[in-house]
């Protein structure tokens, strides 16, 4: 009994060192948000908010953290809901072609970006159409795709089709079935799919580069321009707000639906 | 009857089509230019030749960058998985009320930019970096340790990107396992050990197929922690992907790169999926 | 109905293969389907089109340059005439030209863009990418440099097709904690070269800085290299001694900032600002033959000049340009013998206060660019050590 629990002690330990080493450069960006100075050193000579108030007056960062956000919801969204169907066709039913359509719909991330990136380009210069939003969404659709269906995939394999099949005998069309049935026992896939599809959407660097034009450019693309001369702290400052806007909301979440279900129980 | 089999394209048919549109065509696209000419001035000339393919095989440089890539691909699988599965099964066993905001913790770094991130271990591991100033302030050495800018250090960029990737894989796929197998082979007399190695880990081999897919893929097509992270002499076939595309503008060439990097990493996923696959193993879990 | 629908596209598609119309009217009759509609943006499409009439593009450097650019030029602009300036980036220069040629129409929706080296202008105006401007409609043009404007005609048969907008040096930094100023002035360029820096060394991924520095240090005019071979045995035996090929300005920044190397190539206008922001003891080295070059105001074919013109004739007035040129570092294109500079900007790192820009020596753009194909490549081989 004694070993068994030094061996799960173990692996915290293990789990807690990966985090560190994960959350290490995190660590070192939300830091630097603060120090004074253009180029962050430790130790760190003074601490100051002037990035944050930088930022808050920085109109182009703030359009591009808008665009970031619009363009990675809608794919999120979309990207799910073409994906998902996708996942219930390859585990629900038998068809030709099946692996090698599989295959194909996870291609796009076995095309590197630079290459996808200007030969979308090419495409859209043999149709002669300029670039728009609707192609930059769409591309980020393909891209996040392969990760919708991964996730969704893996999920649906472990729900029973008889619970399915038992709700069609008793008269319910195909997509009530979905509604009542498979979407309740999905959705932590497929809310894991769409968490996916808007983090990698929103941290794209490459082929947004090529697609976005000049009014949708994002975070990202901006931190890319500003490699030329030097990037600002106020980047720190922004990333500084985003992990704690991320880490207190689910945290807020809880606290609050557990004092709304505490409420609910007395 | 014949309703039923339309179904699944019905499903099908929306992805195809970006797929298709987004994807397919444009990699036509790409193939086709491989066998175009480059003119001195940046324009392309379009021909049907084999040039840009005998280029590449004209000599080591290109098939070597390309072997030095798929090598350092390894390695970051193997370490994103001896760094992962230990997380992802942490994950599965507990019981701590803090598990989802665990779970979103490891999706925490993808909030800061890619590239902010990849800069930031210079801070870290730079000569002035965190990591030298504590051992010098300690006096465990007195000339700053070179951790920068190797292999090495391209390798720990890439592991802190794809690791979340690793975990997440192994996580879904050890979520699905009925703790109740293990249960019972520990109430038949198994230890631990030998529960994990008889049940849990077989049963997990589908998130570690599909983790490892991802990060070997991903890995082949990156370009920014080399450029950043490494030094000279650590570039890998993006890299050189990117320099020709867009750095001489000379298409053609980097198409013919790209279309050796498709075709070869193709094989490597069919074959991988033939054999230890993801495809294979949703047969065997669905067909039940 | 549907019938009919499909009538008419029949129509559509003979008079396509008939070349009445164009691929692009075509697919917009596509564009009915959904997919095409989907990329095309339907009738965002049309709405974006309608728009374009009232704006003209710029794409620069971002950051504080941008900033400048909208004060004094964009919106003085956008007030006078009406017309949205729409701001966009780089990223990256390369990546810029490879979206330029990528777009439909040739050109596509870019405008305006700050480019850098006569070089670049080459490969714009081989690309076929050139428009004639007229010189009379940019008055403040007459206050520009005419030796900065030479390059650039001869190219273009005496016209032009940007504006010279600033100039700089790609040249040598040093940490005068770790190197005597002595020193650094006794060897030159040979200093990239010095064993005893070793590991403590830094560079530009840059093929054309590379040769160009070489060229220097085996005693070659580096627009003319007689010994390639000498060149590229030097630049083998320098790679020993590099820590870093940095790839980007923020990089080469904080490898100077943080003492990851004592010396390095460097964009002037990047130490000037580290020094600006305190790092005094990081100093500059500009051998004989420092490798010089220039930016300017690139106008795409398909702009609408009439109103290029007068954006060009705003962001060349003095005080957009001293701003500018403050917010980058580099000196710009103006004539210091006909408007008055101000002391910031004179003591920018190169400055030319003759304004004939003797001694500065540029890339000669013909000769570069015909060799890039072979030397990019031969340069990135030896970078990989292979």
């Amino acid at each position: 009994m004694k070993k068994i629990i030094s061996g799960w002690t173990l692996i915290k330990i293990y789990t807690l060192l990966v985090y560190v080493w994960m959350f290490a450069p995190i660590i070192a960006v939300v830091i630097l948000a603060f120090n004074p100075h253009q180029f962050g050193s430790f130790p760190m000579e003074g601490f100051s908010f002037k990035w944050f108030v930088k930022l808050s007056h920085n109109s182009s960062i703030l359009a591009a953290f808008k665009n970031s956000l619009i363009l990675g919801s809608l794919t999120a969204i979309f990207a799910t809901a073409i994906g998902v169907p996708a996942a219930m066709a390859f585990i629900r039913y038998d068809f030709k072609g099946k692996d090698l359509i599989n295959t194909l719909l996870i291609a796009p991330i076995m095309i590197p970006e630079v290459v996808l990136g200007v030969a979308l380009l090419l495409f859209i210069r043999w149709l002669q159409q300029p670039k728009s939003f609707m192609l930059l969404l769409i591309g980020h659709v393909v891209l996040t795709l392969p990760y919708v269906l991964l996730i969704v995939q893996a999920r649906l394999v472990g729900i029973r089709k008889e619970y399915e099949e038992a709700a069609m005998s008793l008269g319910a069309s195909p997509f009530q079935t979905f509604r009542e049935i498979t979407f309740p026992l999905l959705a932590p896939a497929i809310f894991a799919g769409m968490l996916f599809s808007f983090t990698i959407s929103f941290d794209d660097v490459t082929a947004t580069l090529f697609w976005a034009t000049a009014q949708n450019q994002t975070v990202p693309v901006k931190i890319f321009g500003m490699l030329r001369n030097s990037i600002s702290p106020e980047i720190n400052a922004l990333g500084a707000v985003m992990i704690v806007l991320t880490v207190s909301t689910p945290l807020l979440a809880g606290f609050i639906s557990r004092r709304f279900a505490k409420g609910k129980g007395k | 009857m014949k309703e039923k089999s339309l179904r699944p394209w019905l499903l099908l048919s929306p992805s195809l089509t970006a797929v298709f549109l987004l994807l397919v065509v444009p990699v036509c696209f790409v193939v086709v230019y491989s066998f175009w000419l480059r003119a001195p001035s940046g324009q392309d000339i379009p021909a049907f030749q084999l040039g840009n393919y005998a280029k590449f095989f004209a000599d080591f440089f290109y098939p070597s960058i390309m072997l030095s890539t798929i090598r350092v691909a390894i390695e970051t699988v193997f370490l994103c998985l001896v760094m992962g599965y230990i997380p992802a099964y942490f994950f599965y066993k507990t019981e701590s009320k803090l598990k989802p905001f665990l779970m979103i913790l490891v999706m925490l770094p993808f909030w800061i930019s890619f590239i902010i991130r990849t800069l930031s271990w210079i801070n870290i591991l730079g000569d002035s970096g965190l990591i030298n100033h504590v051992l010098m302030k300690m006096g465990f050495i007195h000339e700053p340790l070179a951790m920068l800018y190797n292999e090495g250090a391209v390798i720990m960029g890439l592991l802190q990107y794809l690791l979340p990737f690793m975990i997440l894989n192994i996580y879904v796929s050890l979520d699905g396992i009925d703790k109740s197998l293990t249960e019972a082979a520990k109430s038949l007399g198994c230890t631990e050990w030998q529960a994990f190695k008889e049940i849990t880990l077989p049963l997990s081999l589908p998130g570690v197929s599909a983790g490892c897919l991802l990060v070997f893929v991903l890995t082949c097509g990156t370009y920014l922690p080399p450029m950043i992270l490494g030094g000279p002499g650590n570039e890998m076939i993006a890299n050189l992907i990117f320099k020709r595309i867009i750095g001489t503008l000379d298409w053609p060439f980097g198409s013919a790169i790209s279309t050796i990097l498709m075709i070869l990493l193709v094989i490597i996923v069919y074959t991988y999926n033939r054999y230890m696959g993801i495809g294979q193993i949703f047969k065997a879990l669905s067909t039940d | 109905m549907a019938n009919d629908l499909g009538e008419r596209l029949d129509n559509v598609y003979e008079s396509y293969k008939e070349g009445k119309i164009s691929r692009r009217d075509f697919v917009k009759y596509l564009g009915i389907s959904g997919a095409a509609l989907g990329l095309v943006g339907g009738p965002f499409g049309m709405i974006r089109q309608a728009m374009a009439a009232k704006s003209i593009r710029f794409d620069g450097w971002g950051g504080t340059v941008s900033e400048a650019f909208r004060k004094y030029a964009f919106k003085p602009f956008t007030d006078a005439t009406g017309i949205k300036v729409i701001d966009g980036e780089f990223g990256n220069a390369d990546s810029y030209l490879t979206r330029v040629k990528a777009s439909y129409p040739p050109g596509g929706e870019y405008n305006l863009a700050h480019l850098s080296g006569v070089f670049d202008y080459k490969r714009y105006v081989d690309l076929g990418f050139d428009v004639v401007l007229d010189e009379d409609k940019i008055p403040n043009l007459k206050t520009v440099m005419p030796a900065i404007m030479k390059p650039y005609r001869a190219i273009t048969n005496g016209k032009l097709s940007a504006v010279p907008y600033d100039y700089g040096l790609t040249t040598i930094a040093y940490n005068s904690k770790f190197i005597s100023d002595d020193k650094a002035k006794k060897m030159g360029a040979a200093l990239l070269w010095d064993k005893d820096l070793k590991g403590k060394l830094g560079s530009w991924t840059d093929w054309r800085t590379n040769i160009w520095y070489a060229s220097l240090k085996t005693g070659q005019n580096p627009n003319d290299i007689k010994d390639i071979k000498a060149v590229w045995s030097a630049l083998k035996e320098q790679r020993g001694l590099i820590k870093k090929y940095w790839g980007s300005g923020a990089e080469q920044m904080s490898l100077l900032a943080n003492e990851e190397v004592y010396a390095s190539i460097v964009w002037s206008g990047r130490v000037k600002t580290l020094q600006n922001q305190g790092h005094t003891h990081l100093k500059l080295l500009i051998p004989e033959n420092a490798f010089s070059w220039q930016e300017c105001i690139f106008v795409m074919k398909g702009t609408d000049l009439s109103a290029a013109h007068k954006l060009l004739n705003y962001m060349l007035a003095p005080e957009c340009a001293f701003a500018i040129a403050s917010g980058q570092s580099y000196p710009p294109s103006l004539d210091p013998r006909k408007v008055t500079v101000p002391g910031a900007v004179a003591g920018l790192p190169g400055f030319d206060a003759t304004g004939t820009l003797n001694g500065y020596l540029f890339a000669d753009p013909g000769y570069w660019n015909t060799h890039q194909l072979d030397w990019a490549e031969k340069w990135d081989r030896i970078m990989a050590g292979r």
